[in-house]
Order: C-alpha cells, then sequence, then structure tokens
C-alpha cells in the first residue's frame, strides 16, 4: 500500500462526484433496481438495450451509468425473491429458497433488511478489492504478447464452458459456434468478406447488440409466454417492521462475512460472476453450522448469497478493467460499449485513462449506498411494480429491444436478423445449449483469430511456441486441468447437483 | 438402436451441419500457410472441431441417460422447406428480379415468415413476425404506426388479449416513444407516413 492508491482514489472521487456522473451513477442503479424487480428482463438485455443511448454520452458516464445497471440488479432481485417467490434476475433464484420462507413467517422485512446490509457490505469490499487488485494484475498483463494473449482467452472459454449449466461438451460446442459467428464479416488481414452472402449490411460482421438482443431478449419473452403467468402469492402488505433482531443480525454477520468471501473470489474466475457466487455461497452455509433451518426461512440463507452475487458481480471487472477479456456476457457487452466509444478494452486503460478507470471503481462505492437509500425506504414503491401483469410488460419490452436495435445503423435488416436469433435462442433452449459460452466466443472469435496469426507469424510458424513460453504454458496447463477436472466423475456429479436447484 | 436424447440428438446434428457448413464455405478463401494464416484458416479448423464435437453429442444421444422425445417442438417440415426453396430460389435468381424490387422483397418475407412458423410455436411466430413487420414498416410507415403494428402483434402471441389494455399500451408506448425517442434522444425516425 503506497500513496499511489490514495492518489489513484482521489482521481476517482474526482471523476465520480461530477454532478454528471453522479447523475447518470444514479439512472443506472435505479433502471437497474427496477429491472431486477421486474421478472423476464434481466441486466443484460437492458444493456443491450441501452447501449445505442449511450453512444451520445462521454465515456466515463456511459460506462459508470451501465457498470450500475448491472450491481443495481442484483439489489433488486432479492426484492422479488423475498416477497414473491419469483427471482426478478437469475442470480437471486437461491435467494427465493430461504427469503421466501421468512415473508411466509411474516419477516420479509427483516429478510430485506439483512439481504440490502449484506450487498452493501459486499460492495464496499469489492470495490476496495478492485482498487488492490488490479493495478498489479494490469501490470502483468502489459508483459503479455500475442501468444499469451490467445492462451488468456482459451482459459476464458474453458472458464465458462466449465461453469456453464448442464452438459459440458454442449457448452464447448457453442463456444466454438460462437467463434464461428464472431468471424462473420469481414477479415481484418486480407479485407476478404467472409460468410457474408454477399449482403453489405454483413460486412461488418453481425452486430454483438443484435445477437445478444435476439438470444437473451427475444427468446426469453418467448419462452415466459410459454410457461403461461404463474400466480404466486404476494406478501405486499405484510412488509412492516424493517429492523432485524439482534440474534438475526448476530447469526447473519458471520454469513455475510462468507458471502462475501466466497462472491470476490468466484466474480474473478473466467465464467464467474454473480450467478455462480450465490450458488456457491448458499451451499457453503449448508455446511457450516447446523443446517437444520435452511429451506425453512433460515437468515443465513438469505445473508450469504445476497451478499456474494453483489460481491460477486463486481469483482467480475477486474478481468475486464486489467485484461480486456469478459468474464461473463454482460461484461462482454461493456466489453461492446469501451469500443463503441473508441476505447480499446485492456492493461493500457489503466495508465491512459486513469480517470475512467478509477472514475468506475469510485462509482460502484457510490453507487452502492445509493442503491441502499433507494431499496430500503422505498422498498414500497417497487412491490407495488410487481402488480403490473406481464402481458402489458412484454410488448413494451419487445419496442425497446426493437427501437434500440434499429438504432444502431437505421437498418430493417438488423430487426429481421435480431428475430432470427431470438428463433435461434429459442431453439438452443429447447435443445438445453447454454447460450452465454457461445456469446463469449462471439466476442472473442476475432481477436483470438488476431492473436494466433501475430504468435505464429512471430515464431515463424512453430506451434511449440505455445508450450514453450512459461506465462503461456501454463494458462493453457489450467484450461486442461479444468477440462479434465470438470470430466472428473465426482466433481461432474456435484456440478450437476449444484445446478438441479434451477 | 433407439434415440433416447432428442435433444442430444437434434443438438447434434444442428452442430454438424453447422460446422461442416463452415469449413466448407472457407475453402472458397485462401488457405495461407500456418506462417500468414490465410481466412480460411481459423474457420476450417474451427468448423472442423464442431462438426466432430457434433458427431460425439449425436451418439451420445443413443446412450443417454435422461430421456427425452424426439418431437421438441410441433415442427413442420413442410414449411421449412417451402421457406428454403423460395429462399434460395429469390437469391440465386437475384439478377432476375432487377426490375422487380418489390416482388423480390416479397418473396424474401414470404420465405422468413415461412421459416418462423416452422418451428410450431404460437407465440414464438408471433412474436418474430411483430419485430419484422415494426423494422420494415418504420421507414415507410412511421414510428406511430409501427408501434401500433408492434404492439398488437405481439399482444396476440400472448395468452389473452384485452382490447382496452392493448389500446392504452399502444397510446402510452407511442406518446412516450415520439417525446423520448424522437424528440428526447434525437433518433432519425418518421413520426407518420411519408414525411
Amino acid at each position: 500500500m503506497d500513496f499511489s492508491l490514495i492518489h489513484n482514489l482521489a482521481i476517482g472521487f474526482g471523476t465520480a462526484m461530477s454532478l454528471q456522473n453522479l447523475f447518470y451513477c444514479f439512472m443506472g442503479v435505479l433502471l437497474g433496481t427496477l429491472i431486477g424487480v421486474l421478472p423476464g428482463i434481466g441486466p443484460l438485455a437492458t444493456i443491450a438495450m441501452l447501449l445505442p443511448v449511450t453512444f451520445s454520452l462521454p465515456p466515463v458516464s456511459a460506462l459508470i451509468m451501465l457498470a450500475g445497471i448491472y450491481y443495481g440488479a442484483q439489489y433488486g432481485g432479492s426484492t422479488t425473491s423475498i416477497l414473491v417467490n419469483l427471482p426478478g434476475e437469475a442470480a437471486s433464484v437461491i435467494t427465493c429458497i430461504d427469503g421466501y420462507q421468512m415473508a411466509r413467517q411474516g419477516r420479509a422485512g427483516p429478510a430485506l433488511a439483512i439481504s440490502a446490509m449484506g450487498s452493501f457490505f459486499a460492495g464496499c469490499v469489492a470495490t476496495v478489492i478492485i482498487a488492490l487488485f488490479a493495478p498489479p494484475l494490469a501490470e502483468v498483463a502489459l508483459k503479455f504478447g500475442p501468444a499469451e494473449y490467445f492462451a488468456l482467452m482459451v482459459l476464458g472459454l474453458v472458464g465458462a464452458t466449465v461453469l456453464a449449466h448442464g452438459s459440458l461438451i454442449k457448452a464447448i460446442a457453442m463456444t466454438i459456434l460462437g467463434l464461428l459467428l464472431g468471424l462473420v464479416g469481414t477479415d481484418v488481414n486480407s479485407g476478404m468478406a467472409r460468410y457474408t452472402f454477399g449482403l453489405s449490411e454483413l460486412s461488418d460482421g453481425i452486430g454483438f447488440v443484435i445477437v445478444a438482443m435476439g438470444i437473451f431478449g427475444l427468446a426469453e419473452i418467448i419462452s415466459n409466454l410459454e410457461q403461461g403467468e404463474s400466480a404466486s402469492e404476494v406478501f405486499v402488505n405484510k412488509v412492516t417492521g424493517l429492523m432485524p433482531t439482534w440474534k438475526d443480525l448476530k447469526s447473519s454477520s458471520g454469513a455475510i462475512l462468507r458471502g462475501t468471501a466466497i462472491g470476490s473470489a468466484l466474480g474473478i474466475l473466467p465464467g464467474g460472476g454473480a450467478l455462480l457466487s450465490s450458488f456457491a455461497a448458499y451451499t457453503l452455509e449448508k455446511k457450516i453450522g447446523d443446517p437444520s433451518g435452511f429451506g425453512k426461512g433460515e437468515i443465513r440463507g438469505v445473508a450469504a448469497p445476497e451478499s456474494a452475487n453483489n460481491a460477486g458481480a463486481q469483482t467480475s471487472f477486474i478481468p475486464l478493467l486489467t485484461l480486456g477479456i469478459p468474464s461473463n456476457p454482460v461484461m462482454a457487452l461493456m466489453i461492446g460499449a469501451m469500443m463503441i466509444q473508441g476505447i480499446a478494452p485492456g492493461p493500457q486503460v489503466m495508465t491512459e485513462r486513469p480517470q475512467l478507470f478509477w472514475g468506475m471503481i469510485v462509482s460502484m462505492w457510490i453507487g452502492n449506498l445509493m442503491l441502499v437509500i433507494l431499496n430500503l425506504p422505498m422498498i414500497g414503491m417497487w412491490v407495488k411494480l410487481l402488480t403490473v401483469p406481464y402481458r402489458i410488460l412484454y410488448p413494451a419490452i419487445l419496442l425497446f429491444c426493437a427501437v434500440g436495435v434499429y438504432s444502431l445503423s437505421n437498418q430493417p435488416f438488423d430487426v429481421m436478423l435480431m428475430a432470427l436469433f431470438g428463433l435461434f435462442g429459442w431453439v438452443w433452449r429447447k435443445m438445453e445449449c447454454e447460450p452465454a459460452p457461445m456469446i463469449l466466443g462471439f466476442i472473442l472469435g476475432p481477436l483470438m483469430e488476431e492473436n494466433l496469426r501475430r504468435a505464429m507469424l512471430l515464431s515463424r510458424g512453430d506451434p511449440s511456441v505455445f508450450a514453450t513460453k512459461p506465462i503461456c504454458a501454463v494458462l493453457l496447463g489450467i484450461s486442461i486441468v479444468l477440462l479434465l477436472i470438470t470430466l472428473a466423475p465426482a466433481v461432474r456429479k456435484t456440478r450437476e447437483e449444484a445446478f438441479v436447484e434451477e | 438402436m433407439k434415440i433416447r436424447s432428442g435433444r442430444d440428438f437434434w443438438a447434434g446434428t444442428m452442430f454438424i451441419a453447422i460446422g461442416v457448413w463452415f469449413a466448407v464455405v472457407a475453402q472458397y478463401y485462401p488457405m495461407g500457410s500456418a506462417v500468414r494464416m490465410g481466412p480460411a484458416y481459423f474457420p476450417t479448423i474451427l468448423g472442423g472441431l464442431l462438426a466432430l464435437l457434433g458427431v460425439a453429442i449425436t451418439i451420445r444421444a443413443f446412450f443417454s441417460k435422461l430421456e427425452n422425445p424426439l418431437k421438441m417442438f410441433a415442427f413442420r417440415p413442410l414449411y421449412f422447406v417451402g421457406s428454403v426453396v423460395i429462399g434460395a430460389g429469390t437469391y440465386f435468381a437475384d439478377a432476375w428480379f432487377k426490375d422487380m424490387l418489390m416482388v423480390e422483397y416479397g418473396l424474401v418475407g414470404l420465405s422468413l415468415c415461412l421459416f418462423f412458423a416452422a418451428f410450431g410455436g404460437r407465440s414464438l411466430f408471433l412474436i418474430l413476425l411483430a419485430c419484422l413487420f415494426f423494422g420494415y414498416a418504420l421507414k415507410p410507415l412511421g414510428l406511430i404506426l409501427a408501434i401500433v403494428i408492434l404492439i398488437v402483434i405481439s399482444a396476440l402471441g400472448g395468452h389473452d388479449f384485452r382490447y382496452k389494455e392493448v389500446t392504452i399500451l399502444t397510446v402510452v408506448l407511442a406518446v412516450f416513444s415520439v417525446y423520448g425517442f424522437v424528440k428526447g434522444l434525437g433518433l432519425p425516425f418518421n413520426v407518420w407516413p411519408g414525411e
């Protein structure tokens, strides 16, 4: 710890505290809470929808707002899980189990309060972790050559497939499919148009936003409509006292600490993030101490996953900011947002644009503070939103998706493509092929090809370079070990069990 | 031999088809060498790999522990074939349509609609159709009429269609869009036809 950290944080505060950035931070967390509360629309679709809107903003404000949506959604998601047994957001699925039981026992208030406190604590810790660990990591990354970057991307993709739900082999296939789709468009080296069918609309490649909106936005709506509206008992009027008792605080403080630690660690991993963190934290809580209360309204079962998902959501920014590699689909969208703003993601962001880097980090802490204020006293307002039926909600979501995609380049072709990817997303769901690894592959496809080409050019066509460079060999070694471990029968069983509760 | 997992079977088949297609099309591009990779190099490797994985997944379908039916959704082969025939025909006869662009667009649209309908789901078809119509109606018909089309068709894709609610929703969203998107964000949309 030296003075540079304080100096850097000062730069960050200077940027994040400007009136404009405070406003966009507020808008981000407000929107995040809103979509977190509303089931059927997640942070991914929202960020995709808002990307075109951020074109006209300065880069710092745009990224601050988009980041706010992501971690804001983690707060909002817990509200619906507890009150309606309906996760507003995938990472809150696990909170339903004990949170809803608490609400049924008339203890919705303490559940909400503990989840907000846990989230805030986790958010603060995660912010400090990013500030401490990002600079040294970026320094290492600056020494990376094309071979190391290629190996790093392989590790990122392997991580995403290992942590995806369901079948491993299908996840790998989806990743490769994503890489291939990413290659559509003009080849950078030769200027040749690949897989475009001679259509000029495809010469710049398939827009990332189009794919994300189709697969996550449209396919989600269609699946929801097919399932029909489920009727859950809403405990709206039962939110009376918010204050948890001493006993609640005492038993949940340990859970919050453990959840934060797990979430922070898992968020950094490729493929990790909020979803995995909350599952892991819940499983750990069940193993530690008395498991009898779980499933019947145990407050630790709310505190741990809620802290973990918030910590994970924030630390997943570390690989993005230091290496320029997304660890989950939301981070892939953030990369898209940076590229649109003319910023090449990677370790140089921190040195070349300290305002952007530190401003974003400090804004996360400010955003967390805003979220506590937004969520606790105003809980009643968010709960009212839940009474809006889905049949009114989805045409509006559809309109925003369509307008967002159309405004990318004012072409009806893009909207048609979105519809086509909506169809693909729906078919993949039916086949139980997880689309998340595909979207990572899609973003990394052109980058991987570029780095592979450079690495091979530098080594004069000798592929052994990937084994002889130490960093490279280690990264590829970890990838292989990860894959082998996942294939081992014992791990395979627990992996299937871990995701079965969804 | 019996196919135990329909999901695996169809997923595997799909991966084989896509992998082979990418690898075959790549052969029209220069391959280059390992030192200087041409545009065909990377996609050929990936396409081959994807096809291999597809084969493995298809084989797994015969031994899967999980049993699920071969019929995943109400697929309509006739629509699918029709869509492919019309679409491919229009694509290859592109030059022939030079004086009748509207006819060509119409045929492409028909092919797309048939493709969307081929997968059987009512909600699926109507939601995708709503997007498609919105996209192509926005320029000629203006934002407001395009919104009416999108909301009405997509609302039909739901479970119960209530005239009053849909009308109010359309009006609210139209007003919001005109003030929010066109006036507020300055998106270059026509509000009314022929502006």
